[in-house]
């Protein structure tokens, strides 16, 4: 849609705030806990009369917190750069870095996404070599990560075309939610 | 009485907006200032209600009609004052405003069309009796049309662009055989410029002084004139001293010059504040050039003549309430000159000069005799997004010499450190005889040569 407008995404020690990008009114936003990420809907800002949508631009990720204080009302009037809401990247067991999230949105080639969600390990245990690094071949069948889930490891194992690894996205022992991008490929 | 407004939103920045809160306070109405995120903390809008239109670009800011109307309407203000430059004159705004139920505080969209348009508003002030520059009757047909109307009104001539400003799709011709070359280059700069290639022409009036008439006017049919001012010391179009009453001006000519100001406005519907510019040509007529449908940077020379405030009688005005003051109430005395403080530097080409105000002592305002008008303040950064200005002062005394040796004294008293201002070069027209002799024109600055 022509008329979509950005948020603003301002980030400060890893906390990215979203911000509206003019004076409107604010409607319909996401409620505290959703999550959110480049291009999930923010609700509307009403500008003279017309509700122009309202999305996260890129880079956003995280699960909603803080949003402004007092009485839920309809419409509440916003002026450039006025907080909305404080996206917490940790706030959900499962969710990526910040990082993670805008390298997900940015990425361009194809990517390889873990099935199922939980806290992520790089390698079998802290004492070996972890299982792929930027430049390995993947063939099919090679496992990639650990993924704990309640308390039970659960190996992944890439069933892909053969690819090259670019770069494994998410830092050792971050959570994951299922979707996320594991391994950027080429 | 009140002025008939609680809520005032204020779309512009610095001095005008400033200018603007001071009357509002007085009233008793609160001012709400739109700001761009550049002037979100600055000296004017401290401990006021404000809302942040945007970054400091002032297209994404005070530039922008939709966020300025929005602002408006959420901030819950019944009125709104554009100020000067900006979005003052601009008709799709005012007609923005209208239609969102914000009351635009300057003259009908009528009026401020008409007056935006120049051979339309030339025709309308000829009707009302005004002189005005020889020249086409409206829009240039062609080459042959220009070489015809320039054989009539004599060499100089200058063509200009119907939707021109700026200087822009402007030549002129000095004799028949540059006309035709003069003609299709205003032509196609104006098209290339305004998307409009439509140019007229006027007689070139090269010694001409720049006088204008400050007007106001009521939803009623009532005007009044608060007499004259003379803008002749200029830099590029800009103006730099202003003064009332305007020297060498015969009474006559005056006299028939403010009565027939006074009937255009009411033929037009005028309502609000407006100044009307014209040429003083040297054989002592006043030819009416424009008119500016809004407060005029320089309308301080005329509050302090006449004791008015022109902000105040814009609001009432706006609210629809009659003239309070009749042309018999309104008593002119004395003289009263203004100069403008710019940060930017005389002796380098007028150079800006953005920086931080390590020290701003201003004179002391002296009631009937020094005003200071300003928005600043010692440690104010001059950000590099706007204009120049830092503030006004403003002399009045008895008599032309007695008005610029007070404002000599304030001057010179005067300390601003850490960006270049223009305080010098005044210091040096105001004490130069051939300004104090009247020897000068709109051409160059007496007294100083950079």
């Amino acid at each position: 849609m022509s008329d979509a407008l950005e948020a603003l995404l301002v980030v400060v020690d890893g906390r990215a705030t979203l911000a509206a990008p003019r004076p409107g009114l604010w409607r319909d936003g996401p409620p505290e806990g959703a999550l959110v990420r480049a291009g999930t809907s923010l609700g509307a800002l009403e500008v003279l009369g017309r509700q122009l949508p309202l999305v996260a631009p890129r880079g956003a990720f995280g699960v909603v917190t803080e949003l402004p204080d007092g009485r839920h009302f309809a419409r509440r009037p916003v002026d450039f750069g006025a907080r909305l809401m404080v996206l917490d990247p940790e706030g959900i067991a499962g969710a990526a870095t910040l990082e993670a999230g805008a390298a997900d949105a940015d990425a361009s080639g194809p990517v390889f996404r873990t099935p199922l969600g939980g806290r992520f390990y790089a390698r079998p245990s802290p004492d070996d070599p972890v299982f792929v690094k930027p430049g390995d071949t993947l063939k099919g069948g090679e496992t990639v990560a650990l993924i704990e889930v309640m308390k039970t490891f659960n190996r992944v194992r890439y069933d892909g075309e053969p690819a090259t690894v670019v770069r494994v996205v998410p830092a050792d022992g971050v959570d994951l939610v299922a979707g996320d991008v594991l391994l950027a490929l080429e | 009485m009140t002025v008939g407004f609680h809520r005032v939103f204020v779309a512009n920045r610095g001095e005008v907006a400033a200018r603007i809160a001071r009357t509002c306070d007085r009233l008793g109405v609160t001012p709400v200032f739109g700001v761009s995120e550049a002037d979100a903390s600055a000296p004017w809008v401290q401990g006021r209600e404000v809302v942040r239109l945007g970054p400091a670009r002032a297209a994404q800011s005070y530039l922008d009609l939709e966020r300025v109307v929005q602002a408006a309407v959420q901030a819950r203000c019944s009125a709104l004052h554009p100020g000067w430059g900006f979005l003052a004159e601009n008709v799709r705004f005012a007609a923005l405003c209208e239609q969102h139920g914000v009351t635009f505080v300057g003259p009908p969209v009528s009026a401020m069309q008409l007056m935006g348009k120049k051979t339309p508003a030339k025709r309308a002030m000829g009707l009302a009796g005004l002189s005005l520059i020889p020249g086409s009757d409206g829009i240039l047909a062609d080459a042959d049309d220009a070489e015809r109307v320039a054989r009539e009104v004599g060499y100089p001539v200058l063509l200009k662009a119907e939707s021109g400003g700026g200087g822009r799709g402007m030549r002129i011709a000095r004799s028949e055989s540059e006309i035709r070359a003069a003609f299709e280059d205003a032509s196609a700069e104006a098209l290339a410029c305004f998307a409009d290639d439509r140019v007229y022409l006027e007689k070139l009036i090269e010694k001409g002084r720049h006088v204008e008439v400050q007007l106001l006017a009521d939803r009623y049919g009532n005007v009044v004139h608060l007499g004259e001012r003379d803008c002749s010391v200029q830099r590029n179009h800009q103006k730099l001293i202003e003064e009332s009453p305007a020297p060498g001006l015969s009474p006559d000519e005056l006299a028939r010059t403010l009565a027939a100001a006074v009937r255009a406005c009411q033929q037009i519907g005028y309502v609000g504040a407006g100044t009307m510019e014209f040429l003083l040509d040297e054989g002592g007529t006043l030819r009416f050039m424009e008119m500016n449908t809004r407060l005029q940077v320089e309308h301080c020379v005329s509050e302090a003549r006449s004791g008015l405030d022109l902000v105040e009688l814009q609001l009432q005005a706006a609210a629809g309430q009659p003239l309070r003051v009749t042309q018999d109430d309104v008593r002119l005395d004395g003289h009263a000159i203004e100069c403008r403080i710019n940060a930017e530097d005389p002796e380098q080409g007028w150079k800006p000069s953005p920086g931080v105000l390590t020290r701003f002592d201003l004179p002391a305002q002296v009631p009937g005799a020094v005003r200071v008008d300003t928005h600043v303040e010692a440690g104010y950064e001059v950000p590099p997004f706007y204009d120049s200005l830092l503030c006004k002062v403003i002399a009045k005394g008895p008599d032309r010499d007695a008005a610029c040796d007070t404002l000599i004294d304030a001057l010179s008293r005067m300390k601003v450190e850490g960006v270049a201002t223009t305080i010098p070069m005044h210091l040096a027209i105001l004490a130069d005889a051939d300004f104090r002799a009247h020897r000068y024109d709109t051409r160059a600055i007496p007294g100083w040569e950079a």
